[in-house]
């Protein structure tokens, strides 16, 4: 008599997680993605021991510790990174925010630019690459590039920038052919120009005291790390990026990100291709 | 058809807006504070504003004020409807660019008859 | 190639004021200084000490710039305790909206810290009060923030206190709190939005349309 009885998550306790995990981490599931997320939930719920979602979600929302949010955001994201990823805000940069930065920069001020959490390189490479190609006024202004991530082994393989094929996947062929060597075991090494012009160092996002080394950016991506993070981490977070942005500076999160979970610290600026925001100024 | 953003943090009240209101042919778009819903105002074309006051991140007065100053979205109307129900308070959300203030909780009727006649939708 | 590598990655040199003092001393006089950087700094630095919550509550109730707000309030989490619970509550009636729902998001922060005022905040004589309360309460990571929420419905006679608890109730109520959600609509006259929420909550607490 002790054979389980079948987990299944209704349309009402749907609805309940989906509206819960949206107001944390602004992840929308429709109603297509239904199957995804029972399947991922129902796992969830018996790798914690739990028989019901609703023991399941009253230990989700009441721990303090936020470890079981953090293992369900893992599950429900895609946590790689590749080139060229969420390209629409390298195009709004280059289009619209570095044009309206130079306006306030004299000519021999370099722009600053920092790719936070930089993973294994090809965020910063990729805004290397889009403004060596797409920037009209590049030769005009010296920009300094940094890429940080907490993970040494990361910024590793950051340093020596060579790539398996998924990773260049959504690159331009004509762009790969540029700046990458084809390699016999099939993954392509980047140039060393590239590897040059980007300077790596380790940096913990919630570590104040660290934080307080990286000043005068003029443009901050930070994106896809502060999903992973509780409320109080984010606040913190939140306060450091101020801190390292120029007055008028501007920072980018990922696709699902929002500050308006995060902190009404920044002005929220619209432009064509991209929702971007700013330090005031 | 007429698109109205609702932005209140209270889930049950922007379910609530948005069941009356649908009934009634508007579509209906929700923000669960103010922050949220100034970018979905600068993303996204509406012909009216259903505002709360007391929201996290961002006030309903401080995204008034801020709906105000953005030119392209800033003649939509708005209307105001908080639990807060001394004279001063509709008197600052007149100033801060509501068109108008209602108390919670506010009657059906009453919103469905503003929600046309702010948006132009007049039907019998 | 012109992006240009500097191997001194972190910037200038930091401005000339953030050579001054960082001990409790210097820090509270900054907390009062002209510029608001200066106090935003000021801020910050000061969590490292938790016995400047005092200052740092009374500088909050008339600053007026958001980052140095901000500062404050993430140094207040960080530095928690009842102090700080003290010198937080009284800003909910603060005239200034944005102030409040800052504090009262601050206060979601601090759940053991919060927990032993929530029953006399929600037997506040003022019903704005009361329902920022119900707020703090419906973000709180507390085992009894249910039952408290069940309590307004039971006791509170203002119809809004009672509709914020029920919002609440709709994400973290237990089946305990069904009868008194069936029973609610009644005290208020059949109140349709009344209706509309208890009727959503039952459902997302049994888990099932009714
Ligand atoms: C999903 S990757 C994001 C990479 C890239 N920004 C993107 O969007 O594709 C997340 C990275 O955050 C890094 N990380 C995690 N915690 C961090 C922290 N506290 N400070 C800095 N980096 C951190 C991890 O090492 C990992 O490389």
């Amino acid at each position: 008599m002790n054979a389980p009885v079948p987990l299944a998550i209704t349309e009402e306790e749907f609805q309940k997680f989906r509206d819960f995990f949206y107001r944390k981490t602004g992840i929308h599931f429709e109603e297509n993605k239904r199957y995804f997320v029972d399947k991922r939930l129902i796992d969830r719920i018996l790798a914690t021991n739990n028989t019901s979602f609703r023991n399941y979600f009253v230990m989700l929302r009441f721990e303090t510790s936020g470890k079981e949010l953090q293992q369900l955001i893992n599950i429900m994201t895609v946590n790689e990174t590749y080139f060229f990823r969420e390209e629409y805000q390298f195009t709004c940069l280059v289009n619209s925010v570095l044009n309206e930065i130079v306006t306030r920069k004299r000519p021999s001020e370099p722009i600053r630019i920092w790719s936070l959490p930089s993973s294994s390189g090809e965020e910063p490479y990729s805004l290397a690459i889009y403004l060596l190609e797409y920037w009209p006024r590049v030769d005009d202004y010296a920009i300094e590039l940094i890429a940080s991530d907490i993970d040494t082994t990361m910024l590793e393989k950051a340093r020596q920038g060579r790539y398996d094929q998924r990773s260049v996947a959504h690159l331009p062929p004509p762009l790969l052919r540029k700046y990458f060597t084809a390699l016999y075991d099939g993954s392509y090494q980047i140039n060393d120009d590239l590897r040059q012009s980007v300077d790596f160092t380790q940096v913990n996002l919630s570590d104040l005291a660290q934080m307080r080394a990286y000043r005068d950016f003029d443009v901050v991506f930070c994106r896809n790390l502060l999903i992973y993070f509780d409320d109080t981490s984010r606040r913190i977070a939140a306060e450091t990026l101020f801190n390292a942005l120029n007055p008028g500076g501007f920072i980018c999160l990922g696709h699902s990100e929002s500050m308006s979970r995060i902190t009404p610290l920044f002005k929220v600026r619209k432009f064509p291709e991209a929702i971007i925001y700013q330090k005031p100024r | 058809m007429k698109k109205i953003l609702v932005i209140d943090d209270a889930a049950t009240v922007r379910m609530y807006y948005r069941q009356v209101l649908e009934a009634e042919g508007f579509a209906v778009e929700e923000a669960g504070n103010g922050y949220e819903g100034l970018e979905k105002a600068l993303t996204e074309a509406f012909d009216l504003y259903i505002v709360d006051i007391n929201m996290p991140k961002m006030d309903g007065y401080t995204l008034l004020r801020t709906i105000r100053q953005e030119p392209t979205i800033c003649a939509t109307p708005a209307i105001m409807i908080s639990t807060e129900g001394q004279i001063q308070d509709a008197n600052a959300a007149y100033a801060a660019g509501a068109n108008l203030y209602f108390n919670k909780p506010v009657r059906p009727e009453s919103l469905i008859t503003t929600a046309r006649l702010l948006t132009g939708e007049h039907r019998a | 190639m012109t992006l240009i590598k500097k191997h001194d990655a972190t910037g200038d040199a930091p401005r000339e004021f953030r050579h001054q003092s960082r001990d409790r001393a210097g820090l509270l006089c900054q907390l009062e200084a002209d510029a608001p950087e200066q106090r935003r700094w000021a801020a910050l630095d000061l969590a490292a000490f938790s016995d400047a919550a005092d200052a740092l509550c009374d500088r909050l109730e008339q600053e007026t710039q958001t980052p140095v707000r901000e500062a404050i309030l993430t140094s207040l989490i960080q530095i928690g305790g009842n102090p700080v619970v003290c010198g937080l509550m009284p800003l909910l009636r603060s005239e200034d909206a944005a102030l409040r729902n800052q504090v009262i998001e601050a206060l979601q922060q601090l759940p053991e810290a919060v927990s032993p005022y929530i029953e006399r905040m929600l037997a506040d004589d003022d019903a704005d009060y009361r329902i920022f309360a119900i707020n703090v309460l419906a973000n709180l990571r507390h085992p009894q923030a249910p039952a408290w929420l069940q309590d307004v419905i039971e006791r509170d006679d203002n119809i809004n206190a009672c509709a914020a608890a029920v919002d609440g109730l709709a994400e973290i109520g237990t089946p305990e709190a069904i009868p008194a959600l069936t029973a609610l609509p009644e005290r208020f006259a059949d109140d349709p939005f009344m209706q509309f929420c208890t009727q959503t909550a039952i459902r997302r607490i049994q888990g099932h349309g009714a």
